[in-house]
């Protein structure tokens, strides 16, 4: 039992690092986006935004299961299977790169004004303004986007058992529910809340930190 | 709108004659939607002087101040700053402009999570063309000593006070020697004693660099120590412009609304407010009067101003409507400027 919970929880964890990692950096790239274009953005571009909010809240409002499946064919193409751990990583980074997003934008609009303000009036540039005051001023509570971000992907990839992705999820599932085996269900999710503890207090321990 | 002679008030104060327009505003004009924010406005302000936009709140005066360093657009009109028309620059065009200008914002604007050196070496970091570390150092160090903040600079600035924090916000304004300051209420957060303190503060550094200061504020107190001129604004409009003593001593209807609110009104009577020229005494005046005229007056106010270099004093008395005829008569007689409280003069029939 213990050699199927190590290799169950390598899995997850390499669902989970590599989908936050990559859904990170795009979900961050799509909000600078969407604060740069948005209505009181530094760049107000009312079309651009509209399209970009728009395919986020499209993106956003599929259940899991249903775009992990049809993303099956995009799956292939980039990772050139279909199933497995490695596979479930693609459809886990297209379904958090807007979620992302949303949380990076929020954090990013809670920037004050004032600051930015203060920055355009000694004359930054607008990709100063954005990384060096705002994304600097954000950075605490990007940190914790982040966190967030990789608890929910954790959450989905237990579901990416139906593609083969394995991991913890999956084994509480097959081994724990399916073949009764409750001692192995609770070990499983034992050890899914000690990971999601983990990932939350290294979040709130930058979070202090950076502060 | 009321222009005072301008070359003469600054030669006065020791300028030369022939000066260069710092900013020339002419016809400008500004909405918000169907709402007009700024109309017509023009006037210039000279360079070196301490130039103030008072008014009420929402009268526009954030919003002119902005279009002086592009961080607004205007709808019609013109606005000249050193010669550049503001709405024609480009991007970096207006970027090389703000450079020229330094701001200070009335709830500081500094950036929480760094620290008071970093913030001050910030505009210096954004202009970076190669400068040393060495350079930005001894620069952000010349600053925090004008600022006197110094011993504060490992500090972050959450721990420090607001005439501190608005220290630094003068610190970071004046980084990169601009040669123009822009003030949008620098001192409404501060309490009285550190008002002063930033007042004087601005004083300095206009003497000291020359520096050509912009000051926006709702304040009379700070427009009267601080300010060479003013504009006031209302509703987006100018109502006068001119040396503040003259506006503030020999005040027009729209100035007198806006410096008069703070008298509260005593019901049956009529507040008069009695100006004290250098030359008189304020004690004997009032006792003497009171003893001739044989009667009693309750003193409701009460202030020794000072407008920029020199004191003078006034008193708001409380006149019953019977005897108004009479002290009226008598101050005038006495040579002693006075006048009826704007808000008063329903209170009693006035004496013409
Ligand atoms: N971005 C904006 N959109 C719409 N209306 C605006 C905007 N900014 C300012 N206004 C309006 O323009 C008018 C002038 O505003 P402004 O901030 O310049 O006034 P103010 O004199 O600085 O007031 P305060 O003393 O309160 O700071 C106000 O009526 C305000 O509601
Ligand atoms: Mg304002």
């Amino acid at each position: 039992m213990t050699t199927m919970l190590v290799s169950a929880l390598n899995e997850t964890l390499f669902m989970v690092f590599f989908s936050t990692l990559f859904s990170a950096a795009g979900g961050f790239g799509l909000a600078v986006l969407l604060i740069l274009t948005g209505p009181h953005g530094l760049r107000p571009k009312s079309r651009v935004y509209a399209a970009l909010d728009l395919a986020v809240n499209l993106l956003r409002s599929f259940p899991f299961m249903i775009l992990m499946i049809a993303l099956i064919p995009f799956t292939r193409l980039v990772a050139g299977v279909a199933y497995g751990s490695a596979a479930a990583i693609v459809p886990l980074t297209v379904a958090a790169i807007p979620f992302m997003a949303r949380l990076v934008e929020g954090s990013l609009l809670e920037v004050d004004q004032g600051v930015v303000e203060a920055a355009r009036s000694f004359g930054a540039s607008d990709s100063q303004i954005i990384f060096r005051v705002m994304v600097m001023e954000a950075l605490p509570a990007i940190i914790l986007n982040v966190a967030v971000l990789a608890i929910t992907l954790l959450g989905y990839s237990a579901m990416a058992g139906a593609i083969g992705g394995g991991g913890l999820g999956a084994l509480a599932y097959n081994e724990g529910y399916i073949r009764f085996r409750a001692d192995i269900m609770f070990c499983a999710v034992a050890v899914l809340i000690v990971v999601v503890q983990c990932i939350q207090s290294g979040g709130n321990h930058l979070y202090k930190k950076l502060r | 709108m009321r222009e005072m002679d301008l070359h003469l008030s600054l030669s006065a104060r020791g300028y030369s004659d022939i000066v260069q327009p710092m900013i020339t505003v002419r016809n400008l004009e500004k909405h918000y939607g169907g709402k007009s924010v700024l109309r017509d406005l023009s006037f210039s302000v000279q360079e070196g002087e301490i130039f103030g936009i008072v008014g009420r709140s929402g009268a526009g005066k954030s919003t002119l101040l902005r279009c002086f360093n592009g961080l607004t657009t205007y709808d019609g009109g013109s606005v000249q700053v050193r010669g550049r028309e503001v709405g024609a620059l480009s991007d970096a065009g207006l970027r090389e402009l703000r450079r020229d200008m330094g701001m200070v914002f009335q709830d500081f604007s500094l950036m929480s999570r760094k620290n008071v050196f970093e913030n001050v070496a910030f505009p210096l970091r954004i202009w970076d063309a190669g400068q040393s570390r060495g350079t930005i150092e001894a620069r952000v160090m010349e600053l925090l000593e004008i600022v006197d903040l110094a011993d504060k600079r490992l500090e972050r600035v959450q721990n420090l006070s607001g005439g501190q924090k608005q220290r630094i916000g003068i610190a970071r304004a004046l980084a990169l020697n601009p040669k123009i300051l822009l003030c949008d209420e620098a001192t409404s957060a501060l309490d009285p004693d550190t008002t002063l303190n930033i007042l004087e503060l601005l004083q300095d550094v206009n003497v000291r660099f020359k520096l050509t200061l912009i000051v926006v504020t709702h304040q009379r107190e700070v427009v009267k120590r601080l300010c060479h001129r003013m504009l006031l604004l209302d509703k987006g409009a100018g109502l006068c412009l001119g040396r503040t003593e003259d506006l503030f001593l020999d005040p027009p209807e729209d100035l007198r609304r806006f410096a008069d609110t703070e008298y509260t009104f005593i019901p049956g009577g009529l507040n008069i407010r009695v100006m004290f020229p250098r030359a008189i005494s304020r004690q004997a005046v009032i006792t003497d009067m009171a003893r001739s005229l044989d009667l009693s007056f309750s003193i409701v106010g009460g202030k020794l101003e000072r407008y920029r270099d020199h004191v003078l004093g006034f008193l708001i008395i409380n006149v019953a409507c019977e005897h108004v005829e009479r002290v009226c008569s008598y101050m005038t007689d006495k040579n002693l400027p006075w006048e009826v409280l704007a808000d008063d003069h329903d209170a009693c029939q006035r004496p013409e």
